[in-house]
């Protein structure tokens, strides 16, 4: 199947190079203490932060730093086809486990002992690269429960397909058995803290992959400051200050 | 879970008494509902509702089945309900799944009737396509995305609404097929066929908390009720279900009292609904 077609555009009409629409809203769960709503092209998760707070379990309890916790669910009508997934099925959990550790990070853990953070990330609508929106939307939470980050975090997906490299993939692409890099990464202190990889790819392509992923992560961290700022300056405003 | 102190507790419970309530309404106010439909891509029908801090979505998925041995000239519809833990801690893991099992033996209670389908809010003898051989199976999903109270009021006008954009594609079926063959079906991409909710009741909830009754409950008000009475209500006025919750018994004088309260609460609620339809529909067509 071709992917990129010879006149240089991706099946949903883009650039290899150029990212889906991204598009974030502060504030959508009233009753949490963060929460957001991330959209990258079709792709739609809310992320909600309940926390820090007293560990409810207490054997879990971390006596140096906060517990964090992170679920991961797909709304049934997520997909393309309806199917009935049990809760906790192993995709899940994997993607679960990689947010946690994701988040966990950046979080500055060491400021609040003995209690606990949970994350819940739900899946609205699934097309391709929902574990980089799901960690653009858990960032996007967390700063909005105020809870101290060394550096926010932003993913960006890029694969390698038709020996082209192709920023931010959708489902179909994603489905195409090419290679498929999930970054993560801090942008202010520019470390990587997510990566992952299926298919092989000569040293080269990979290097060239990863910059581009690098780039959309970048790209993605000015969108999420953004962001940030207007929600701050709203915050302000109606403080009256 | 709401943790609340005795002076809270109090609070609620004589606001309720003296026909103010701790938001400012009166014992039978509702918060204003937005709605918002066609938001999921990916179903035939979608819609989000939003009352005060209760937001809910439905989706509506239509795949071609078979129909059921004893009902061979009717659809399917089947109900499910899912809570996120985005709305509450509580719902993490399997916690919601009591929640959610509950709301959805309610839904389809007060929505699809007895279980030979007769009296069923969604006609769903509209959805055969062949007798006894193809028949549309409606999969309605709902969920709870943040939860503030009342979400069986939100998922029913939710799912009211979901229907009311849910298109679903016009079926030629192949001439000839005859006997036990199963015949050959062409699924149109372009024609839809717009579903008809006029008859699809809406859900209202009565919160009994101490000696009186309230619409809308909010999450705080609803840890003080003693029973709610869910009663769904179409636009001619029939009652389509009725679901009691919570433990106390209720003299049955009160519960005719509450439906004819449900009735006049429900019309207000359908003509809300109609209205933003017809609000969406109109701002689609300038655009």
């Amino acid at each position: 199947m071709e992917f990129v077609s010879p006149e240089g555009l991706r099946l949903d009409g883009r650039r290899p190079m150029e990212m889906r629409q991204i598009r974030a809203e502060i504030g959508v769960v009233a009753k949490a203490d963060g929460s957001a709503m991330f959209e990258m092209g079709n792709t739609k998760v809310v992320a909600a932060v309940y926390g820090p707070r007293e560990v409810q379990n207490r054997s879990q309890q971390l006596n140096a730093n906060a517990l964090v916790r992170c679920e991961y669910t797909m709304a049934n009508f997520s997909t393309g086809d309806r199917m009935r997934k049990p809760k906790g099925d192993r995709r899940s959990t994997e993607i679960s486990l990689v947010i946690r550790q994701t988040m966990e990070e950046c979080i500055l853990t060491n400021l609040m002992p003995r209690s606990q953070i949970d994350i819940f990330v739900q899946v609205l609508q699934a097309d391709g690269g929902t574990r980089s929106a799901c960690i653009n939307a858990a960032t996007l939470a967390l700063a909005d429960a105020g809870i101290p980050m060394r550096d926010i975090v932003t993913s960006c997906s890029a694969g390698y397909l038709n020996s082209t490299p192709l920023l931010d993939l959708n489902y179909i692409e994603d489905s195409a058995g090419g290679t498929d890099v999930t970054l993560g990464i801090m942008p202010k202190l520019d470390k990587v803290t997510l990566l992952q990889m299926d298919a092989k790819l000569s040293l080269d392509t990979f290097e060239n992959v990863m910059q581009l992923a690098i780039e959309g992560c970048k790209a993605v961290a000015d969108y999420i400051r953004e962001i940030l700022l207007e929600n701050t300056k709203q915050l302000q405003y109606r403080r009256g200050t | 879970m709401v943790g609340l102190s005795i002076g809270e507790k109090y609070f609620i419970q004589g606001g309720i008494a003296q026909d103010l309530r701790t938001d400012g309404r009166k014992r039978l106010s509702p918060r204003p509902i937005f709605v918002e439909t066609g938001n999921i891509s990916q179903s035939n029908g979608s819609a989000r509702v939003r009352i005060g801090a209760t937001e809910v979505i439905a989706s509506v998925k239509a795949e071609l089945g078979r129909p059921s041995a004893l009902h061979p000239d009717k659809g399917k519809v089947s109900i499910n309900v899912d809570c996120s833990p985005t709305a509450a801690p509580m719902f993490e893991g399997r916690g919601g799944e009591e929640l959610s099992s509950e709301l959805s033996v309610a839904l389809q209670r007060c929505l699809l009737g007895g279980k030979s389908g007769s009296g069923a809010g969604i006609d769903l003898s509209s959805l055969a396509i062949v007798e006894g051989k193809i028949c549309w199976d409606l999969y309605i999903e709902g969920l709870v995305v943040s939860s503030d109270g009342n979400l069986l009021d939100a998922l029913g006008a939710a799912i009211k609404a979901a229907l009311s954009n849910t298109g679903i594609p016009r079926v030629n079926v192949a001439a000839g097929a005859s006997g036990d063959e199963q015949p050959e079906v062409d699924i149109s991409d372009e024609e839809f066929l717009q579903f008809d909710t006029s008859k699809v009741p809406v859900i209202v909830t009565l919160t009994k908390v101490g000696r009186h009754y309230i619409v809308d409950a909010t999450s705080e008000e609803e840890s003080q009720m003693s029973l709610a009475v869910s009663i769904s209500v179409n636009r001619q006025g029939n009652i389509c279900g009725l679901t009691k919750r919570g433990g106390a018994g209720l003299d049955p004088s009160v519960i005719l009292d509450m439906i004819s309260v449900a009735l006049s609460v429900s019309e207000r609620l359908i003509n809300t609904l109609d209205s933003q339809r017809a609000a969406a529909e109109a701002g689609k067509d300038e655009l």
